[in-house]
């Protein structure tokens, strides 16, 4: 009897933990979007009255809007750029076997351990010496080395899955290697191809440890502006702002979502 | 054979030169820099002097022992409390599991700096907090829930769980169900269940949620410097401000080497614990056929 009231304990102990810990992880957006309709001049919570007055001065602030496309454009360029780098990676990781082919896969996925105040520093040094410093190619660098990783993870991944009896199949179907590569091998990794840049593009999107070293002085990105903003003052303007970048980090999940499904992620 | 050789050789190329050009080389030039003489961006030479400066001095060894015990709370803290919800998720039907991801992800992939700033709204003078606190008649004026360390470790737990959740989710789900069945017929309730079985067996899973949580943690400098302000240094954001304000680069990048010595430390020691019981275990399996 008394194993049984430790198994409800357990039980119900679990269920308030697994309640607080969704609604603590949800938390943080959820009072961003919400203060960001206030209707009055300082930011607290809950918010005073509705309107959109925050949004209008956030699209016409001029330094949020320019740094908005920086961003944009950083996650884009360096989204292609991992995902060309990061593909060949993926391949010979899955299909060959070669010497050190783990001390590679150590390397490729080290961005994301390496600590970014490190890595940054490390990289603003490099770049300083190579005359890039304050420059968009020394910003795209930094970001393409820390997709990176999650393209990597997320293809190899995705080709694990992948059955490569369909193309064997394909071939003995008369079918020639690029017609397999057309018709079977590109649509079947479609999904995870998708998915990891979808990541890469997050990733980058919402980056700050890295980008606050390398933009300073030139170019900012959207996380480096609201950072630098919230050092000096604090008020609404920066509620709307972040929900922007919630509402294209949402959009972009649920694009992942839609193609493959979160399990096939992680 | 040649064919296929020349093929890999083509495919390695790009990301080795990125990550050799880009990550070794200035990793490597920051290891070169961190024994400069002096306290300029540019500087020359070869001493241990900011190494010394560093580890002969009273206040920014606390800073790295301050650093290190935020460290393991917050790895420790999402230990206990990511457990449970990785291995329910773990043990969910796909679609229900598919749902709460988005919960578990979404915080990984949003901008810190939005995390953080939710967080200051959340805990600050005119914040959440001291709005139910003051509804319900606790305080009568509102408190300060920031800049101490209790919000630093709040927040780092917060944006670092999911990592834990989602290490030790992919570890439960190797484990078969058919065990705790087992254990359940052989009468076992389920804190026995956990204890012999379970809680043994998600060590791994347990581990490399440990490391990555601590790693994070300890290299955090944007939450420190938000949320802890001057009151909470870390080794994290004494970097960021020698790098960026003071602009001493040669004590950043012995400051820098302390910190990776401390991560790599880390990593090496799961990495071993890991070894020996995966050999342990090895041995156990050659013994039980031999027998």
């Amino acid at each position: 009897m008394q194993a049984g009231a430790r198994d409800k304990a357990m039980a119900v102990t679990g269920l308030i933990l697994r309640a607080s810990v969704y609604i603590t992880l949800a938390l943080p957006a959820v009072i961003v979007v919400i203060s960001s309709f206030t209707a009055g001049e300082s930011l607290r919570f809950p918010p005073e009255g509705f309107s959109l007055k925050w949004y209008k001065a956030a699209v016409n602030s001029e330094p949020f809007m320019t740094s908005l496309w920086v961003s944009v454009r950083l996650a884009c360029i360096s989204t292609v750029l991992s995902l060309l780098i990061g593909l060949p990676a993926a391949f010979a990781l899955d299909r060959y076997a070669f010497r050190g082919k783990e001390l590679f896969r150590t390397l490729a996925l080290s961005p994301l351990v390496v600590p970014m105040v490190v890595l940054g520093l490390g990289l603003l040094q490099f770049m300083a010496w190579l005359g890039w410093n304050q420059t968009f190619w020394s910003l795209l660098t930094g970001h393409v080395l820390i997709t990176l990783p999650y393209v990597v993870r997320t293809l190899t991944a995705g080709f694990f899955m992948f059955d490569k009896r369909l193309e064997q199949a394909a071939m003995n179907l008369r079918a020639t290697p690029w017609t397999v590569l057309r018709r079977i091998t590109l649509p079947l990794l479609a999904p995870s191809v998708i998915s990891a840049g979808v990541f890469a593009f997050v990733a980058s999107f919402g980056n700050i440890t890295i980008s606050v070293f390398l933009g300073f002085g030139g170019e900012t990105t959207l996380p480096v502006q609201i950072f630098t903003y919230v050092e000096h003052s604090y008020d609404p303007i920066l509620a709307a702002v972040s929900t922007l970048v919630i509402v294209v980090t949402l959009t972009v999940i649920a694009i992942v979502e839609k193609f493959s499904g979160m399990d096939n992620i992680v | 054979m040649a064919g296929s050789r020349t093929k890999l050789a083509l495919l390695l190329a790009p990301p080795l030169l990125l990550l050799v050009t880009f990550m070794l080389l200035p990793l490597l030039g920051l290891f070169r820099s961190s024994f400069f003489v002096g306290s300029g961006p540019i500087a020359s030479g070869f001493s241990f002097e900011q190494y010394a400066k560093f580890l002969l001095d009273e206040y920014y060894l606390g800073v790295l022992a301050e650093t290190i015990g935020i460290g393991l709370s917050s790895a420790v803290l999402s230990v206990l409390i990511g457990y449970p919800v990785g291995y329910s998720l773990a043990r969910l039907p796909a679609e229900k599991r598919r749902r709460r991801l988005i919960l578990v992800i979404l915080p990984m992939t949003l901008s810190l700096v939005v995390v953080v700033f939710g967080w200051l709204v959340a805990l600050g003078r005119n914040g959440l907090l001291n709005s139910i606190l003051m509804g319900l008649g606790v305080i009568d004026s509102p408190g300060r829930f920031l800049f101490n360390r209790a919000a630093v470790l709040l927040v780092l737990v917060q944006q670092y769980l999911p990592f834990m959740i989602l290490s030790v989710m992919s570890g439960v789900a190797q484990i078969d169900p058919v065990l705790e069945q087992a254990a359940a017929n052989l009468r076992a309730d389920r804190f026995t269940t956990f204890r012999r079985v379970i809680l043994p067996l998600s060590i791994p899973g347990i581990l490399s949620g440990f490391t990555l949580v601590f790693i994070l943690s300890v290299s955090a400098f944007i939450t420190p410097k938000l949320i802890g302000g001057s009151r909470v240094q870390m080794i994290g954001s004494l970097i960021y401000e020698q790098v960026l304000t003071v602009l001493n680069w040669p004590f950043s990048a012995a400051m820098s080497f302390v910190l990776l010595t401390l991560t790599l430390g880390l990593t090496a020691l799961a990495n071993t614990l890991l070894a020996v019981r995966f050999t342990a275990d090895q041995g156990k399996k050659h013994a039980s056929r031999r027998a």
